[in-house]
């Protein structure tokens, strides 16, 4: 995005119409999830990963790394605190990246409609691809959303990572309006000093 | 001007391709396999290669300058290089009187260019990664060396190809008693080549995150998979031809790779992760000792 530091280059690469259809299916088939769990949610991950449901079948992996990661997966509520996180954890991520959310609070705050430091509404602040209802949902409907992003990514509808783009003012209005002008900087300076 | 040897060229291309294909087939293999053994189903076959064409496809890549871009290159043309001095069925392009020595530490130098562009990220993970990696490197040569030297005063030769070769008539390196101690002590040190458990320390996933690979993303990371391919394939063909006697076509040489790698996998699913400095005194102390004892029988 605009935000980065110059020693930090960004290659944009150019789309071969003639191979997407390829590398959509590789993408299809191969979604790594970046393992950050927030929430209750988390601990629907492991029934997931081992033989009741294993989802590696689908060439779905748990990655701990942000810069190799496909797919996000919030994990339930979300706390201003770790929204700054998402978002930066988010931004690290190679297009094209898609973000699924878990459970009523992310959608609408579920349980925590009327918490003081809840995030209610999570698509104003990062643009959902998938978005599951239930608190908490059951592995099956967790296996579901996937098979949903599946077919969206073949069918070329999900298209968060443009979206993001696209509307970044909108997106980094809404995100400033809750942490304050700068933030970005100010913690990005704490978290990642390296950059 | 020099006349191209067009047939060599051919084959020199045609095995690349062969082994980067291979490579990472075995890679599905090891992911297959460790799933079975964990009762899941676990991802197809050819998994790698879709993993790789994804990485690829990404549309955005980020660099963190000239070293960074440079490491994984650096590491996948060591590997390449690495790969033509073995006798794969008969075909080794390069061929010295020492390439044993060429070839053993030409698979030390892939870590070494991952490291170098690990560290340029600055990542403190990255870093992390490396020291663990640098230390493993130093503790596992020792045994490495030994086992090595075992092989080389057993059959009084250099030459990978007079190896293969004097085992075809003499019988295989593991049928001798003090090179099948040397067998054990390289089979260790493999599982630490490949970065597997209990040796996988480097890229200890759940403590240090991925270690050096952690800033790798996009096309650099289809790269670094591409070198573990290639490696793959390079370090099981050069554990067939120390000890179990090289290939004469490919097929003998894919059967004889393939058990090697199900060793290593078997071993790797069922032994949890040694910490680094348990890992240091593991290698000074026992394979260093059977090492010994092979290097001295072999007198």
């Amino acid at each position: 995005m605009s935000e980065r530091n110059d020693d930090f280059i960004t290659y944009e690469l150019q789309e071969f119409k003639l191979f997407e259809p390829l590398f959509r299916w590789a993408r299809k088939k191969s979604l790594w999830i970046v393992a950050f769990c927030t929430g209750c949610g988390g601990i629907e991950m492991p029934p997931l990963a081992t033989a009741r449901y294993d989802f590696e079948r689908f060439g779905i992996m748990p990655n701990p790394a942000p810069r190799m990661g496909d797919l996000f997966l919030i994990t339930g509520y979300v706390t201003p605190k770790t929204l700054k996180r998402i978002i930066i954890t988010y931004e690290m991520m190679q297009d094209p990246k898609y973000v699924m959310i878990h459970g009523s609070c992310p959608i609408n705050g579920g349980v925590y409609w009327d918490s003081y430091n809840v995030v209610k509404q999570f698509d104003k602040y990062l643009p959902v691809d998938v978005a599951i209802a239930g608190c908490m949902p059951r592995p099956e409907a967790v296996m579901d959303g996937i098979m949903e992003i599946m077919r969206k990514i073949e069918s070329g509808k999900a298209d968060g990572w443009k979206r993001y783009r696209d509307n970044y003012e909108w997106y980094k209005k809404n995100q400033d309006e809750l942490f304050g002008e700068g933030w970005r900087e100010k913690e990005g300076k704490r978290w990642l000093a390296w950059i | 001007m020099i006349g191209i040897d067009w047939k060599i060229v051919l084959e020199v291309i045609g095995m690349l391709i062969y082994a980067t294909f291979m490579g990472f087939i075995f890679m599905g293999i090891e992911r297959k396999a460790m799933a079975r053994i964990q009762r899941r189903v676990g991802p197809p076959l050819y998994q790698p290669i879709l993993d790789t064409l994804k990485l690829l496809g990404k549309k955005e890549s980020v660099s963190h300058g000239l070293i960074y871009d440079f490491g994984p290159v650096f590491a996948l043309g060591a590997t390449i290089t690495a790969l033509l001095f073995i006798p794969i069925a008969n075909f080794q392009l390069f061929s010295s009187n020492a390439d044993l020595i060429v070839v053993a530490y030409l698979l030390e130098v892939p870590m070494l260019g991952i490291m170098l562009g690990a560290m340029s990220s600055g990542n403190p993970y990255s870093a992390v990664g490396v020291q663990r990696g640098l230390l493993t490197m130093v503790a596992m040569q020792l045994p490495y060396g030994l086992a090595l030297i075992a092989i080389v005063q057993h059959w009084g030769s250099f030459k990978l190809s007079e190896i293969v070769a004097l085992q075809s008539v003499h019988g295989w390196s593991i049928t001798v008693p003090a090179l099948l101690l040397a067998f054990i002590v390289f089979d260790i040190v493999f599982q630490a080549m490949l970065g597997l458990e209990p040796f996988d320390i480097i890229t200890a996933p759940a403590e240090i995150s991925m270690g050096p690979m952690l800033e790798y993303g996009g096309k650099h990371a289809a790269l670094l998979f591409t070198q573990h391919a290639v490696q793959l394939f390079a370090e099981t063909a050069f554990f067939a031809v120390l000890f179990l006697g090289g290939a004469s076509n490919l097929i003998e040489l894919l059967i004889k790779q393939i058990a090697v790698l199900f060793i290593a996998i078997f071993v790797a699913s069922i032994y949890p992760r040694f910490t680094i400095d348990q890992a240091a005194k593991f290698f000074w102390k026992w394979p260093t000792i059977i090492g010994i004892i092979a290097v001295l029988l072999t007198v």
